[in-house]
């Protein structure tokens, strides 16, 4: 069945009854016989300040200068067309589409369930790292550009097989017209990646996105792990991210404050150099914007580990950083029968263990090699009565 | 109250979310099943659970952190089902499934109308299950209940009854807590007085619609759920169940 007719740039499209996706304030139609654009219509009538906010943007290109390889598809969603209905109104507008199989949202690279449904055997740590370099320097590029992404979270990112980031909500975006000097503020946000001041009400900010770049990039090194969550020892029973964000309660800093959530990979799977970012970003950078690490900070450092990822000869998609003498996926999997990477069905059962040796001397081995064999041997006492 | 609910995951799933330790959004579907919901009205109901189920496995934003409940009123009581299965009163299990594992319950409908037990109940296990959550460090998101019926409340004989009426300054300090969201919804033929139950339950958000559109009714679950993660203000939810209520397509514009 087909949906309403609209107009892009005064072209006659029909768009598909049912939309992709729907929130409150729009939602997103296939647009039919044409697979590669979709359109975004607004639920109430938009106003002429959004009419005039989109045309403006359909006359930046944004990001254009930047070279990129045939493989790798924009990183913003930009608009392509203003949508109009019969009568000549504002409605939305198109843009290119980012959607599934190909293209998946940030959230899905956080639970090892998706990870492996969606990324098969792709998504180990050193994709995650990669994908980390891809956002700060989107970020970075952006900021470049004079663009503030405003609502910038794990739902409006979409990456795909390559790790390749492209951002989709951009009708949300913070910019001053270069033209006309007009500001066009972001009035979005999506409050599990909004700094303090963005909570309170304040304007979207570079600072206010290097916040949310920080919380996304620790979420994708630990495979997931938001740095606000856990519940404070001496909160109310309704406590939140956004509370522990508006409280400045990050375990990554102060792990005291709070019962860490159980699961947590620690901290320490991140590289000193970028532990110290996330540190800052989370701890001082909390209330004083100035304090967080700048999304070209978080591309140097991420830059200099891309070279430098190990892989674990024990288990598949088991890769990380250089700062660590052993596979901390091992390590963990080890203490905890858990394996961050590898579903529990799809590893081979390891071969029959020889004598078991004393879990102690695993941790403060300084033999890199015993290490691995002895964590091999836990790896093995551990998971295979589970097989 | 956890002690009726402790954190026992099946052994084959404490793995699988062992992992995960997203914000938490428990959202339970307290169901009519009673002998007015016989025939095509259930029929639909359990289509459209199917339907709304694959949805929310596809929604990988949703699926991070939606855990869903279902408890149905009907036959000779009240129960709590965990996906397909339902608990025995009592059972040391959750009757939260992860969004990504939820398959749904191949309901039938007959017997009486226990509304105001169902509500009780389906307050019981939020409560609990928020108590499992923190136990582990886990945050939760507020949480969403949705009854659904086409009747009046009854005692176990199946006589109206205005017993319901004791849960009404609960629910009033409950919602005024911001401790859930509770969705009323009146569907088929319910009646004026059955639409006055639902009012004074849920006094922001509580509907009486034609037929039985469960499908939307489960998508507007789903948008509200979403707008929850987001963050959205008081605002946006009421906008998604007006949009809902209006019996429009939630994609009209």
């Amino acid at each position: 069945m087909s949906g309403r007719t609209v107009f892009l740039d005064g072209r006659r499209v029909t768009l598909a009854e049912h939309p992709l996706k729907g929130g409150g304030q729009a939602a997103v139609f296939p647009v039919e016989g044409d697979d590669h654009t979709v359109v975004k219509l607004y639920r109430d009538r938009p106003g002429p300040d959004q009419e005039r906010r989109l045309t403006r943007m359909l006359a930046m290109s944004p990001l254009a200068a930047r070279p990129t390889d045939a493989s790798q598809p924009p990183e913003l969603a930009w608009p392509t067309a203003l949508a109009r209905g019969p009568e000549g109104e504002f409605l939305g507008y198109a843009m290119h589409r980012f959607g599934e199989p190909g293209h998946v949202q940030l959230v899905g690279l956080f639970t090892r369930a998706q990870r492996l449904r969606l990324f098969l055997d792709r998504a180990d740590w050193r994709f995650l790292l990669g994908v980390s370099w891809n956002l700060a320097f989107m970020t970075a590029r952006m900021h470049h550009d004079n663009l503030v992404i405003g609502d910038f979270s794990s739902s409006n990112v979409v990456v795909d097989a390559n790790g390749f980031v492209t951002f989709l909500d951009c009708d949300s975006i913070a910019f001053t017209d270069p033209v006309t000097g007009e500001a066009f503020p972001c009035l979005m946000h999506t409050t599990d990646y909004s700094s303090p001041e963005r909570q309170a009400g304040g304007p979207a900010t570079r600072a206010s996105d290097d916040f949310a770049l920080a919380v996304l990039v620790y979420q994708l090194l630990t495979a997931g792990n938001h740095p606000f969550g856990g519940v404070p020892h001496e909160s109310t029973s309704e406590s939140t991210v956004k509370d522990n964000i508006a409280a400045s309660v990050s375990y990554v800093v102060r792990p005291e404050l709070v019962v860490v959530p159980r699961g947590t990979v620690d901290p320490s799977v991140l590289p000193p150099e970028l532990l110290t970012l996330a540190r800052s970003a989370f701890g001082p950078g909390v209330h004083a914007p100035a304090a967080r690490p700048s999304a070209e900070a978080w591309l140097r450092a991420l830059d200099k580990e891309r070279a430098q990822v190990r892989v674990c000869p024990a288990r598949p998609l088991h890769t990380y950083g250089s700062h660590l003498p052993t596979c901390p996926w091992c390590t963990r999997a080890a203490t905890t029968g858990h394996d961050v990477f590898n579903g529990p069905r799809s590893v081979p059962v390891p071969t029959p263990a020889p004598p078991q040796q004393p879990a102690a001397a695993r941790r403060f081995s300084p033999l890199v090699g015993v290490a691995l064999l002895v964590a091999l041997l836990l790896i093995i006492l551990i998971v295979a009565p589970r097989l | 109250m956890s002690s009726e609910y402790p954190p026992t995951l099946p052994a084959e799933y404490a793995d699988i979310e062992f992992e995960n330790n997203a914000q938490r959004l428990p959202l339970v579907l307290c169901l009519d099943t009673s002998s007015s919901m016989a025939g095509p009205p259930i029929q639909t109901l359990n289509n459209a659970l199917v339907e709304w189920t694959r949805e929310l496995h596809d929604d990988v934003a949703l699926s991070y952190s939606v855990e869903v409940a279902v408890v149905t009123f009907g036959g000779q009581g009240v129960a709590a089902w965990r996906g397909p299965q339902p608990l025995a009163p009592g059972a040391p299990v959750s009757p939260f499934v992860p969004a990504h594992m939820f398959s749904p319950p191949q309901l039938g409908a007959a017997g009486v109308t226990l509304m105001t037990e169902a509500l009780e109940l389906s307050m019981h296990i939020v409560a609990a299950r928020k108590a499992e959550l923190r136990a582990s460090g886990l945050q939760y998101y507020r949480p969403q209940i949705c009854l659904v019926t086409d009747g009046l409340p009854t005692d176990g004989t199946g006589h109206r009854t205005d017993s319901w009426q004791r849960l009404v300054p609960v629910l009033e300090e409950e919602q005024r807590a911001r401790r859930f969201r509770l969705y009323a919804i009146g569907v088929g033929g319910i009646t004026d007085l059955g639409e006055q139950v639902l009012r004074a339950f849920a006094p922001t958000f509580n509907a009486r619609i034609q037929g039985f559109p469960f499908r939307e009714l489960l998508q507007m679950m789903s948008a509200s759920a979403n707008a929850e993660q987001k963050g959205a203000g008081d605002e946006v939810f009421e906008k998604i169940f007006s949009q809902f209520k209006t019996q429009r397509p939630a994609w009209e514009s």
